[in-house]
């Protein structure tokens, strides 16, 4: 089946098997491949990405479903070489190690901030709960973004630069 | 990967009807897919045909009617239900029930009458949806019928759903609404995780009922209790409804003795 797609702002049509997910879809037949597959199940959130405004598991999407859908991925977030502030965030807070979990982070951070541009410690938490990261122990990254939103009194504990 | 399988977007209800009706245990319902599709891929189940009702004609029915009470059709997620703060309001066990259901990413496609129909014993909608006394809407070619939630599950994963029916909504009788409620569901870790154990209690003016996820094949709603009963009553009577098993999440012991725990913290926190 032919499906159509946009993704970042730019508008893709390719010919597609009906079992094929969206996260294959986005890595192997557009070739973004910011997208990571950890798990392939539901379990991980490596896979996130903001599917018509809403942070989705692209391995629990049909690209078929997501035919005719808005779709954004970390690809979207630098824009001419310059990171976005969140990933500025990420970097200065040390927010990333091995950064396989980083993509997924990014887009359910994204998708938080956009319904909530000041959110507490609680409703980060809650919105990276499906998002495993197995190196910097979560501290990092809510810090990363209690500071992008202007709300970290303190110096994170393990802040290294 | 995926076994190979057709995809259809059926735009009517009646068109959905039609393709279930032609009887092929292969055609499966797709609605938010975060229990069919890990399924797929896991090999347990090879379907022919997919039918995504996400784009279906009314079946994202979400209303309140003074009358009928509450209306879910099966394309309404998860999160919907969580950010409808009228609903949330009049039907707060609803809400406590839907924030335990896995994670924020998932509740944007599972779907509340997905979880039903999935039928796990640990399903976290089901405990609600019993206290509540909802009623299911089964509809195929040859008509519509209606089946309390309680006769609905039949065993692990089981329900009375025929192949060619679909749950076209779920209601919720208006009398239900305006209780006080909660749901206490341990899990092995903080995040997403299935319950061990899952009690919710909704209480009304005269009465209050308590269900139980993870602790029998099927999740259990006890008999109504009286507004006054004691709490170590109302436990006991909790734990001669259940049988919970021993598995690899936690003993029979340890389930029960935790429904215990949280009947009794449930009970306080409404009574306060
Ligand atoms: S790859 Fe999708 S949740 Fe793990
Ligand atoms: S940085 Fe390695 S998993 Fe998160």
């Amino acid at each position: 089946m032919k499906i159509t797609l946009t993704v970042n702002d730019q508008v893709y049509t390719r010919e597609c098997a009906p079992s094929k997910n969206l996260l294959h879809f986005l890595r192997e037949d557009i070739g973004l491949t910011g997208t990571k597959e950890g798990c392939g199940a539901g379990e991980c959130g490596a896979c996130t990405v903001i599917m018509d405004g809403k942070a989705v598991n692209a391995c629990l999407v049909l690209a078929a479903e997501a035919n005719g859908a808005q779709i954004r991925t970390v690809e979207g977030e630098a824009k001419d070489g310059i990171l976005s502030p969140l990933q500025q965030k990420f970097m200065e807070h040390h927010a990333v190690q091995c950064g396989f979990c980083t993509p997924g982070m990014l887009m359910s951070l994204r998708e938080l901030l956009e319904r909530n541009a000041k959110p507490g410690e609680h409703e980060i938490k809650q919105a990276i709960e499906g998002n495993f990261c197995r190196c910097t122990g979560y501290q990092q990254i809510i810090e990363a973004v209690l500071d992008l939103t202007g709300q970290l009194e303190h110096k994170g504990e393990l802040r290294h630069v | 990967m995926l076994c190979e399988f057709d995809y259809l977007e059926p735009t009517t209800l009646a068109d959905v009807l039609e393709i279930l009706g032609q009887g092929d245990a292969g055609v499966r319902i797709l609605a938010g897919g975060t229990d069919l599709l890990v399924n797929i891929r896991a090999g347990l189940i090879t379907p022919k045909a997919l039918v995504n009702i996400k784009k279906t004609a009314g079946l994202d029915t979400f209303a309140f009617h003074p009358d009928r009470g509450l209306e879910i059709g099966p394309a309404v997620t998860i999160n919907q239900l969580i950010t409808n703060t009228e609903i949330a309001r009049r039907y707060p066990l609803l809400e406590q029930c839907a924030e335990m259901l896995a994670s924020y990413q998932l509740r944007n496609r599972a779907t509340v009458i997905g979880n039903i129909v999935n039928a796990s014993p640990s399903a976290d909608m089901a405990p609600a949806l019993l206290c509540y006394r909802a009623k299911l809407t089964l509809t195929s070619k040859r008509g519509s019928r209606k089946v309390g939630i309680a006769e609905f599950f039949t065993g692990v994963k089981k329900t009375v759903l025929a192949a060619d029916e679909i749950v076209e909504k779920i209601t919720i009788p208006a009398s239900e609404a305006d209780g006080k409620g909660g749901y206490a569901k341990l899990k092995r870790i903080k995040g997403h995780d299935l319950g061990i154990v899952g009690v919710a209690l909704h209480k009304k003016q005269d009465y209050i009922r308590i269900a139980v996820s993870a602790s029998a094949p099927t999740p259990i709603l006890a008999p109504d209790f009286q507004a006054k009963d004691s709490p170590d009553y109302i436990a006991e009577q909790v734990l001669a409804a259940i049988k919970p098993i021993d598995d690899i999440r936690s003993s029979r012991e340890y389930r029960r003795f935790m429904a215990s725990v949280f009947v009794k913290r449930l009970l306080e926190e409404v009574r306060a």
